[in-house]
């Protein structure tokens, strides 16, 4: 089953005087429990893929395809909905809501989506368990050191089971060890839960964890390898 | 100095919506300001005027006491002659003397009591609007002639006509009993039914004899040319008065306390209101400026480790707010200006107002003045809350430490 | 529904967040709602106040004239109305406060002095709390029948005539024949009044003697009926209006004192212009303090649509965090109005500037007249206004495109 498609990716931005392609053509398939590493140097269109594939942004032509359905040409609302309940998503940074707990933050989501408060409650606990933050669950993100800050995130991705996680440079603002456990967790989980994970990044060591492995330049699809991870 | 100035006006505009909204509350708060107190200066000055030239005059001079009871006999002797002194003296017309008694003036059908009033009509055209005020027939004439002016509402109860006769009952002076007959000449319409019903004038010596007054009368009527001019004018009238002649000079402040009152009433809840406008707009500016410092805290972290005092940063906070708050005061001033010119020339009413109006002598449409001071008053004290505002932002910055503020966000 | 929860969660968090913003803003709110409802309280009051003296002194709520009586207010129009058939309509209507009295221009005059007055013959069981006398307050007595031999005036219409209790002083009016009609009373009482201008104004006799002595019968000049609440006449202006025969005019009494009437409206105007003045005050800093809430956390809602949360509950957020920081506002501000009023409940002395007020009809202690219908508008308004105030930044936030607000720095 293939869980992510895209069909002749087009993005153009403007930038001062030039045009910038962001997406070149671009055309992927993803199967579903796949465990994918995008990688580019900055500005090499990993982001711009990423939103188009969310659906938080559109590509300006071609076509994006989540579980089989079309989701580019969504409304602004369905695409909110769509992330809402299929999608999981690990920003860079300020992935957290600053006044909520790390329990409320990984709450939100289901909260938005209309869960019953006990199922929520139980949900949050388990999953910030299952990424290691049993005991912290009533810290503020400010109380919580950067890795920690990043499992809550990842806890919140996957707490309302996306068949999809999209992280975005997860590991930028980590230290290498503690980068290292994070990437373990997004194996573990995509091990255990089926879910497939598409993590743009430039880190050589993320890269090694991935079984494929996308390589862009310039907005192009330039390698594309199925790779042992270690 | 002018690159200070270039970096505070670029720090402005750096968050140009809440800049603009501050400047709008200064500007919204000056223009109502300004227009609040021209239209209540323009109103005083009416109510001054309206209700001192009907008929009280600037100055009075009575016999002690007449001021509150107005006793028959509290009188001021040889009246006439000591007008006529005053005006040759004082080299002003503005001055008549004047006598009064209650009588019950009768009709062939109704009769009143009310305050007739002997006037010098020569004279006191110069100091009262109600000569002017002849709708049917004319004012008094010859000093000794048995004639009277009443006033519209008076006609209409007494249900009489132009050159109908009244009978007048008092008593005189001594305490006996005092009639004449007199010929309506004029008939007066003040628009107002109390001055039109209240006052009715015959001549002062017509009055001397129906009222056996021996020459004497109650009270000399002065008006300044203008009424600043009340104060230096006393003392010269003063100087004036005759030795052992026991008389008071009351101005227009003592004659009717109530107007100054009123005004003074008016001004201090007023002000009150105006004083909380200017104190939320203070707010607004030092939640702004509060805000524009803290937000900078990691940027004057860096500036200060370069070796800048923060009372240099503290003068450019403050220049920061003092440009604020000039364009506030100026733009304030010119919209409060634009929208008191607006009803300068097409007038100010508000429903209710007409009635109100006409209790203290003022037309039921108000044109606000402007001048310098209704103009300025209002919008440099809200620029001096403004900068008092921006002290305490502006003062923080003296607990500033460079490292720490360095690694604020 | 599910959203309410989790909102007012983050909008409460994020209120407090920047304390200092919040604090300040809050101040702001408290002090305006203060302004509003402290100040339309002592307005009130001294409306109310004046009102009441205005009414006291027509006095009533209703009056029933003869219909020339407005234009002629003379003995030539009066009424024939009987008070023991009035009494039982009356009492069958349930309507307890109405007194018949006579009403007529008059002179009075004591040994030394005359005045013109307005005299008033009365039941004094009748008007018994209706009319501005306290007749527990006077020296010597009030009357104590209609056929009471004694007249009460005021105090300064006492020291006007020079005479006191115990005097005698002649009244003078006329007859519906306009023959002269006058007796001799023997000064039985001084009034006080709120108003002092009352005390020159008016004199009492006993209703049955005044109508003996202008041979009038038992005819009257005015019909007065009270209710109980002078803002609310209309249904006992229908129940007296099918007592008495179609030949009289019923008038309510804010059609029998067009100034007093206006003061109403103007009251009413004034409340609600002053309340939306300072709100405008307030929006400004309000509008300011949510887009700076929004500007700094523009990541977070980016952060927030990203996810997947919908616009309208971005929306919503910045909506309830703004009514959140007005309700807080607006309950301490009113809580603090209502506690600055209670030490001057029982009135506050303002007779400093008195005899302005007396100017303005106003009598000189104010009582503070919270009406919960001006705290009710005040905070209304706020409300309703500040929703529409936060529309603004809300909407601004809600259409953040989230791709370039998460990557905003």
């Amino acid at each position: 089953m293939t869980a992510v498609r895209c069909v002749d990716l087009c993005k153009t931005y403007r930038q001062g005087d030039e045009n910038i392609k962001a997406l070149d053509h671009v055309s992927i398939e993803i199967d579903a429990g796949g465990f994918v590493c995008l990688s580019a140097p900055s500005g090499g269109g990993k982001t711009t893929l990423l939103n188009a594939i969310g659906g938080l942004d559109k590509p300006d032509s071609g076509e994006v395809y989540i579980a089989g359905q079309r989701i580019d040409n969504l409304s602004k609302g369905e695409r909110a909905n769509l992330r809402l309940r299929q999608i999981g998503f690990v920003f860079q940074a300020f992935n957290l809501i600053p006044v909520l707990t790390a329990r409320e933050n990984v709450e939100f989501v289901m909260q938005v989506q209309g869960v019953p408060a006990d199922d929520r409650g139980k949900k949050a606990l388990a999953t910030l368990e299952e990424v290691g933050l049993a005991g912290l669950e009533d810290r503020l993100p400010a109380d919580m050191s950067g890795g920690q800050q990043q499992r809550v995130a990842v806890a919140r991705a996957i707490v309302s089971r996306p068949a999809l996680v999209l992280a975005d440079e997860p590991t930028a603002n980590l230290d290498s060890k503690t980068a290292d456990g994070l990437i373990e967790l997004f194996r573990v989980l995509n091990e255990r839960h089926s879910t497939t994970f598409v993590i743009a990044t430039h880190d050589q060591r993320v890269m090694s964890y991935a079984k494929r492995l996308i390589s862009m330049l310039d907005g192009r699809i330039v390698d594309d390898i199925e790779q042992n991870a270690t | 100095m002018i690159l200070v100035f270039r970096l505070a006006w670029r720090n402005l505009w750096r968050h140009p919506r809440r800049t603009w909204l501050t400047i709008g509350a200064m500007m919204f708060s000056n223009m109502l300001l300004v227009f609040m107190i021209s239209l209540q200066f323009g109103m005083y000055g009416l109510m001054i005027d309206n209700s001192l030239q009907a008929f009280t005059g600037h100055m009075q001079i009575q016999a002690p006491g007449y001021k509150d009871d107005q006793r028959m006999r509290q009188t001021v002797a040889d009246i006439v002659p000591l007008s006529d002194l005053l005006r040759r003296e004082l080299g002003s017309d503005d001055i008549a003397a004047r006598a009064s008694a209650f009588a019950l003036v009768s009709s062939d059908e109704r009769s009143y009591g009310i305050a007739v009033f002997g006037v010098e009509p020569e004279f006191e055209v110069n100091v009262s609007t109600i000569p002017g005020l002849i709708g049917e027939g004319r004012y008094l004439g010859d000093n000794a002639a048995t004639e009277i002016v009443i006033g519209a509402a008076l006609a209409r109860n007494l249900r009489v006509k132009l050159g109908a006769e009244l009978t007048l009952l008092g008593s005189g002076l001594d305490g006996s009993f005092a009639a004449a007959v007199v010929t309506i000449v004029g008939i007066f319409d003040s628009g107002l039914a109390e001055i039109d019903r209240s006052i009715v004038e015959i001549p002062l010596g017509l009055f001397q004899d129906v009222f056996y007054m021996r020459g004497a009368g109650h009270l000399v009527v002065i008006n300044a040319p203008v009424i600043d001019d009340v104060a230096e004018l006393q003392i010269r009238v003063n100087a004036l008065l005759p030795a052992g002649h026991d008389l008071v000079v009351h101005d227009w402040d003592a004659l009717q306390p109530g107007l100054k009152q009123a005004i003074r009433a008016d001004i201090s809840s007023s002000f009150f209101m105006y004083g909380i406008l200017v104190i939320l707009v203070a707010f607004s500016v030092l939640n702004t400026q509060l805000m524009s410092v803290l937000e900078r805290t990691h940027e004057f972290g860096i500036v200060m480790a370069l070796g800048l005092t923060p009372g240099r940063l503290a003068w450019l906070v403050l220049l920061e707010t003092a440009i604020m708050g000039v364009l506030g005061l100026l733009l304030g001033a010119l919209l409060g200006a634009l929208v008191t010119y607006y009803f300068s020339i097409n007038g100010f009413a508000y429903p209710g107002m007409a009635e109100m109006a006409a209790k203290f002598n003022l037309p039921a449409r108000f044109f606000p003045q402007i001048t310098v001071l209704t103009l300025l008053i209002g919008p440099i004290v809200v620029y001096l809350f403004t900068m008092l505002s921006a002290l305490y932002p502006a003062l923080r910055l003296h607990r500033l430490h460079p490292v720490a503020a360095m690694r604020a966000v | 529904m599910h959203m309410v929860g989790i909102l007012t969660t983050l909008a409460w968090r994020n209120l407090w967040r920047n304390h200092r913003r919040t604090l300040i803003m809050l101040a702001a709110v408290i002090l305006g709602t203060w302004a509003m409802i402290f100040m339309t309280a002592l307005m009130r009051g001294m409306v109310t106040q004046m009102i009441q003296d205005g009414i006291s002194a027509l006095p009533g709520h209703i009056q029933v004239h003869h219909p020339e009586y407005r234009d002629d207010p003379s003995v030539a129009n009066l009424i024939s109305i009987s008070d023991t058939e009035l009494a039982a309509k009356f009492e069958a209507a349930d309507i307890a406060h109405w007194a018949t009295r006579v009403r007529v221009p008059a002179v009075i005059t004591s040994e030394y002095e005359s005045r013109g007055i307005t005299l008033l013959g009365v039941d004094p069981d009748r008007e018994r709390g209706l009319t501005f006398v306290d007749y527990d307050e006077v020296e010597g007595r009030f009357l104590e029948s209609t056929e009471d031999t004694g007249i009460v005036i005021g105090k300064k219409l006492a020291k006007m005539l020079n005479t006191r209790v115990g005097k005698r002083v002649v009244v003078m009016s006329q007859d519906p024949d306009n023959e002269i009609a006058d007796r001799g009373f023997r000064v039985v009482g001084l009034f006080t009044a709120n108003v002092s201008a009352f005390e020159e104004a008016f004199i009492f006799a006993g209703k049955s003697t005044t109508q003996k002595l202008l041979r009038i019968d038992d005819q009257v000049s005015e019909l007065i009926v009270f209710g109980d609440d002078y803002r609310n006449v209309e249904a006992l202006y229908d129940k007296v209006s099918a007592i008495v025969d179609s030949r009289v005019e019923v008038r309510r009494w804010f059609e029998v004192d067009a100034y007093l009437g206006a003061m109403l409206t103007i009251m009413d105007g004034f409340v609600f212009v002053w309340i939306i003045v300072i709100f405008l005050a307030l929006s400004f800093g309000l509008v300011n303090t949510l887009v700076m809430a929004v500007f700094e956390r523009v990541r977070e809602i980016g952060l927030m649509l990203a996810l997947g949360m919908k616009p309208v509950y971005i929306l919503g957020q910045i909506i309830i965090e703004s009514m959140m920081l007005l309700v807080i506002g607006l309950v301490l501000g009113t809580a603090l109005s209502w506690a600055a009023i209670q030490p001057i409940k029982d009135g506050i002395d303002i007779s400093i500037v008195g005899e302005g007020l007396d100017m303005w009809g106003m009598s000189s202690v104010l009582y503070p007249d919270l009406l919960l219908r001006d705290v009710i508008l005040a905070n209304v308004v706020v409300l309703v206004l500040g929703f529409f105030a936060s529309l603004a930044p809300a909407w601004r936030a809600a259409h953040y495109e989230p791709v370039a607000a998460l990557t905003k720095v």
